[in-house]
């Protein structure tokens, strides 16, 4: 029996493994975290339908067991050829095929300073809400609930001052949903998002923009917030332009929440220089081509999934998967 | 005795038309001076300075000293010429004293002794004395040919283009000594006598060439050598050439205090035209190393200036980093004169501007010691807090002046030229600074440092870098630190190290807390973090590309954290590391013990 | 407050009539700082802006109404940036601002 190495166990690549068992393939997921998962553990809930990333989390681990796929956790890989494996340990697991669906890695907020995340109370990132909101209690430093929150689009996407030049995508529709979720638990809050573009490129999520808005009485003002400062009263004081009136702005929240880009992988230079793959300018893995051969790499015999290429979403993420598991078993079958 | 003959010619003309020009050139940069630098020329002439001034001239105009110390190779080539030719001329003219006594000589008779005095007897010491120092001055013309063909192997990366006076002087230059060699040799053929070098090359030509031949080539040889004299003393005054009778009167007028200012002055050509155009600076210039770009470089801005082609985006592609200025063989204020272009380029005496600056104060607190973040720190609040922390334990009132928005400190208006604008900003900064009482007043930006220092008139109030201020705090018992075991490596920020000699007060911080390890590149010859406000032409990519340079050298120090002290630096560089960027108070307010 | 003031007035024509303005010298400026094209517009410079703290200088505007061909007021609108470069510090596009200021003060001082 063929046997396969999908390195990242996160929803890219359980759903890989689940596709290649289907096809008759062994496959064997390397997870370097404790647990399988990857971002969706700690996500609350997903756009545009507010599924609980459970739900979905829940069935990808009952069908992996199902089919008996086995997981390595605390495995991680040093170095690939499209033949073989090579752990952090030393340790070397031979294959047929390999698929790489180890996800990205989500921008570190502190490197943003003007923002003062890490440095003053009350300034979040979006994986922070989602955590929080896991744990059923949102609230401020002191407890109390917010009156007012901001919400930054764009930090560490877009941003030739941090070298992540690419768009993240999915961060505008993550503002617009975490900042619904919030106005459904203090509904008397004042929400404002601070974008540059709104992209809404899924299905539904126009839509869920416009419930914001219009539902939710979320505010939108396109600007960048360039500053926030501590004011003596805990609170956070912004500084913006607000580019449609023309005119700056300030404000004071209660809370601000950083919606934090994803960007490509410590490790992706390594890992591609061990297997001769070829990277994007952003640093993610860059396909064969965007069109016949998305999941495939330069190098023969490995195969990409998720968002080791580029940001995506969960619901892309899983089709790209079994598009990956099929044409490695296409491979493998030649 | 006669001492003239057809050929020397050339050789009278181009001395008489070269001391002309150069002493008018003198003459009208001097009457075209200040009036305070004539006074400051006045009073120093009777002093001690001239004499510092002529020992000056002798170790750096003919040894060429300074260029010793950065390239030996280099420095050896420039020596021979110069004072290998001036000791040709000299003890030239002890010979001829040896052999007439002290009688009048043309100077076309010291010049061209050898042809006179075939008639004379031979003098051994003198004909071995002179050709050994002929072949000194040979050794350093061969290299100069090789330094033109392989640069490299002078250990220079780069050498300069020359304009068209330069090649003709160059190449005039070039066959002078050759070309004596072969007049001696040719008259030694015919009439005998000579030293090792033309007495043996002179035989060899007489065992070989016949006399009528030879006859002719001595002729040749000696007008030859006459047209390249004459040919090089013409071009001389407006070539690089120059520079050899420009760095003596500049090292004296530099020795009386004169100094160029962000306004031109005649005291500017004087550096001008003391560039030799050695093209020492080009090396440590990082927009030449790292981005390649090789026409910006402080020889050519001088060149270009000089000539009167300096074009805008030639003045403003500079870091002024200084790290030309420290390696300039000819001690030549090339961040000052870049300035002073910049000023006549872009100087908008516009009474009208910055009228909104009347009347703003968005200071806050009070207290003798002030604090001015700079515009940059306000973008970097870790710095902000840790210095509230660092005031906080050592129980100092502080009066903050620009934490909620303040005005620029006026250096970055001013290093873009427009220095009447960046007055008015610092007579604001300089009332509001009064207007609260402070005695001292610390900043945590290199740039405004400098400026403060420099440009304000700011009597009665000490003005202090935060790693002055926190040294102090640390040496009175004020502020006590933790040591661990991180190793630290440090960034030395242009305005902070060579801008204002602060080398070693941060540094003694660092080593209050934990080890320091240095980069290769340390102190004065620091490396430039890229971002340099004083630079308007490059471009992100480029400032991103220097950056990353710069953190690579950081980090092959092996150090766990980079320290800086600079708001600018620490962003700069922390776009191209891997490791942790801190400011220098981010380490101490993370170290204090209470 | 009744109207913004900016130092200059876009009341008449009220329209920006790009048919009408000649765009010979903010084709120049482009051609020679390129990277001022990418502007997103987010904002970022003239909220951490200096001058913009003290007085009404909106260093975004100015530079899309160059672009756009209306040059009037625009010189003395960039001479009230100090060149400070907290602009420049916190572009996204890393765009050279300081650069585009000066010139833009050096193509359109004659008018």
């Amino acid at each position: 029996m063929k046997k396969v190495i999908i390195i990242g166990g996160g929803a890219a690549g359980m759903q890989t493994a689940l596709r290649l068992a289907e096809r008759g393939i062994e496959a064997l997921i390397l997870e370097k975290e404790a647990e399988a998962g990857g971002k969706l553990r700690g996500w609350h809930a997903l756009f545009p339908t507010f599924t609980p990333a459970e739900e979905v989390l829940t069935e990808l681990r009952r069908r992996i067991e199902e089919k008996k796929i086995e997981i390595r956790t605390r495995s991680e890989v040093r170095s690939l050829t499209p033949k073989s494996v090579t752990l952090a340990d030393g340790q070397r697991l031979d294959c047929d095929a390999v698929v790489l669906a180890s996800g990205f890695t989500l921008f570190d907020a502190a490197i943003k300073e003007e923002y003062g995340y890490g440095l003053y109370d009350n300034v979040f990132t979006s994986a922070d809400i989602e955590r929080m909101l896991n744990e059923g209690r949102v609230a401020r430093a002191d407890g109390s609930a917010p009156q007012r929150i901001a919400l930054l689009h764009c930090v560490g996407s877009r941003d030739e001052k941090v070298c992540q030049q690419h768009c993240s995508r999915v961060c505008c529709i993550t503002g617009v949903k975490q900042a619904m979720e919030l106005k459904q638990r203090f509904p008397e809050a004042d929400i404002f998002n601070f974008y540059m573009d709104i992209r809404m490129f899924g299905p539904g999520y126009e839509e869920m923009y416009r419930e914001a808005q219009q539902k939710c009485n979320v505010h939108f003002v396109r600007g960048r917030i360039s500053e926030a400062a501590p004011t003596l009263d805990g609170r956070i004081q912004i500084k913006a332009e607000d580019t449609l009136t023309g005119r700056p702005l300030r404000m004071s929240v209660d809370m601000l929440i950083l919606l934090v880009g994803m960007r490509a992988n410590d490790d992706s230079a390594a890992l591609a220089e061990s297997a001769g793959l070829q990277r994007s300018p952003s640093g993610f893995m860059a396909p064969r081509d965007h069109f016949l051969h998305n999941v495939e790499s330069n190098v023969e015999g490995i195969f990409y999934a998720g968002t080791v290429t580029a940001p995506k979403n969960i619901g892309e993420t899983l089709n790209e998967a079994i598009a990956a598991a099929d044409a490695a078993a296409d491979y493998l079958n030649e | 005795m006669k001492f003239y003959a057809p050929f020397c010619l050339p050789f009278i003309i181009g001395a008489t038309a070269m001391f002309a020009i150069v002493l008018g050139k003198w003459l009208v940069w001097l009457l075209r001076l200040p009036r305070a630098d004539k006074m400051l020329i006045l009073r120093g002439l009777p002093s001690r300075a001239t004499f510092g001034a002529v020992g000056e001239v002798f170790c750096e105009s003919l040894l060429h000293r300074r260029i010793f110390r950065v390239n030996p190779v280099l420095g050896y080539m420039h020596m021979s010429l110069a004072f290998g030719w001036f000791l040709l001329i000299s003890v030239g003219w002890i010979e001829t004293v040896a052999h007439l006594g002290f009688r009048y000589v043309p100077l076309q008779g010291h010049v061209f002794f050898k042809y006179f005095a075939t008639s004379l007897e031979h003098k051994p010491f003198f004909d071995f004395a002179m050709d050994l120092l002929l072949l000194f001055v040979l050794s350093g013309v061969a290299l100069a040919w090789g330094k033109r063909l392989r640069s490299k192997a002078l250990g220079m990366r780069r050498t300069t283009k020359h304009v068209l006076g330069d090649r003709i002087a160059l190449s005039a230059l070039w066959f002078i000594f050759p070309a004596r060699l072969l007049a001696e040799s040719a008259t030694c053929a015919l009439y005998g006598g000579g030293g090792f070098l033309t007495g043996s090359l002179g035989g060899w030509m007489h065992d070989r060439i016949g006399m009528l031949a030879l006859m002719n080539l001595e002729s040749a040889a000696w007008w030859f050598y006459s047209s390249c004299l004459g040919l090089f003393f013409v071009a001389l005054p407006f070539s690089r050439y120059m520079h050899i009778f420009t760095e003596i009167p500049l090292i004296f007028l530099r020795r009386y205090r004169l100094r160029s200012g962000e306004k031109a002055t005649s005291y500017d050509r004087f550096q001008l035209e003391a560039c030799s155009r050695c093209g020492i600076c080009i090396d440590p210039c990082q927009l030449q190393s790292v981005l390649g770009v090789d026409n910006v470089q402080s020889v050519y801005f001088l060149r270009d200036r000089r000539y009167k082609m300096l074009r805008p985006e030639i003045a403003d592609n500079c870091l002024m980093c200084g790290r030309c200025a420290t390696k300039c063989p000819v001690g030549i204020d090339l961040n000052t004169l870049r300035l002073n272009s910049r000023n006549r380029l872009r100087n908008l005496p516009d009474k009208r501007r910055y009228a909104y600056l009347k009347e703003t104060d968005r200071s806050q607190g009070s207290g003798k010691v002030g604090y001015f973040a700079g515009c940059m720190t306000l973008l970097t609040p870790r710095i902000l807090q840790a210095m509230e922390q660092v005031f906080t334990a050592a129980g100092e009132q502080v009066w903050w002046a620009d934490r909620d928005g303040g005005v620029c400190c006026g250096r970055p208006l001013k290093l873009s030229g427009e220095t009447d604008a960046a007055r008015k900003m610092m007579r604001y900064n300089t009332e509001l600074f009064r207007k609260h009482g402070i005695t001292t007043l610390v900043t945590s930006c290199p740039i405004c440092l400098k400026v403060f220092r420099e440009d304000y008139a700011l009597e009665g109030i000490e003005v202090l870098h935060h790693s002055e201020y926190i040294l102090r705090l640390l040496r009175t018992g004020r502020l006590r630190l933790s040591h661990g075991d991180t190793r630290y490596t440090y960034h030395d920020p242009c305005e902070l190290g060579r801008g204002s000699g602060i080398y070693d007060q941060p540094r003694a911080v660092i080593e209050a807390m934990g080890q320091l390890l240095e980069p290769a590149e340390t102190r004065e010859n620091a490396l430039c973090c890229g971002s340099s406000v004083a630079n308007t032409a490059i471009s992100d990519g480029q400032q991103a590309a220097i950056a990353r340079s710069v953190a690579a050298e950081l980090e092959a120090t092996g150090a766990e954290t980079i320290v800086t002290a600079c708001p600018l630096c620490k962003k700069a560089i922390a776009r191209g590391a891997t490791k942790e960027v801190h400011d220098l108070a981010e380490i101490v307010a993370a170290h204090i013990r209470r | 407050m009744a109207s913004i003031n900016f130092g200059y007035t876009i009341s008449k024509p009220r329209a920006i009539d790009v048919d009408r303005n000649n765009l010979r010298r903010s084709d120049e400026i482009l051609h020679e700082m390129p990277e001022l094209q990418t502007c997103i517009g987010c904002g970022s410079c003239t909220a951490v802006c200096t001058a913009g703290n003290l007085t009404e200088f909106n260093f975004r505007r100015v530079h899309t109404l160059v672009r756009r061909g209306e040059y009037q007021g625009a010189y003395e609108e960039m001479n009230k940036c100090m060149l400070c470069g907290k602009c420049r510090l916190v572009c996204p596009r890393g765009i050279n601002t300081r650069g585009v200021v000066m010139l833009i003060k050096h193509k359109l001082g004659d008018l």
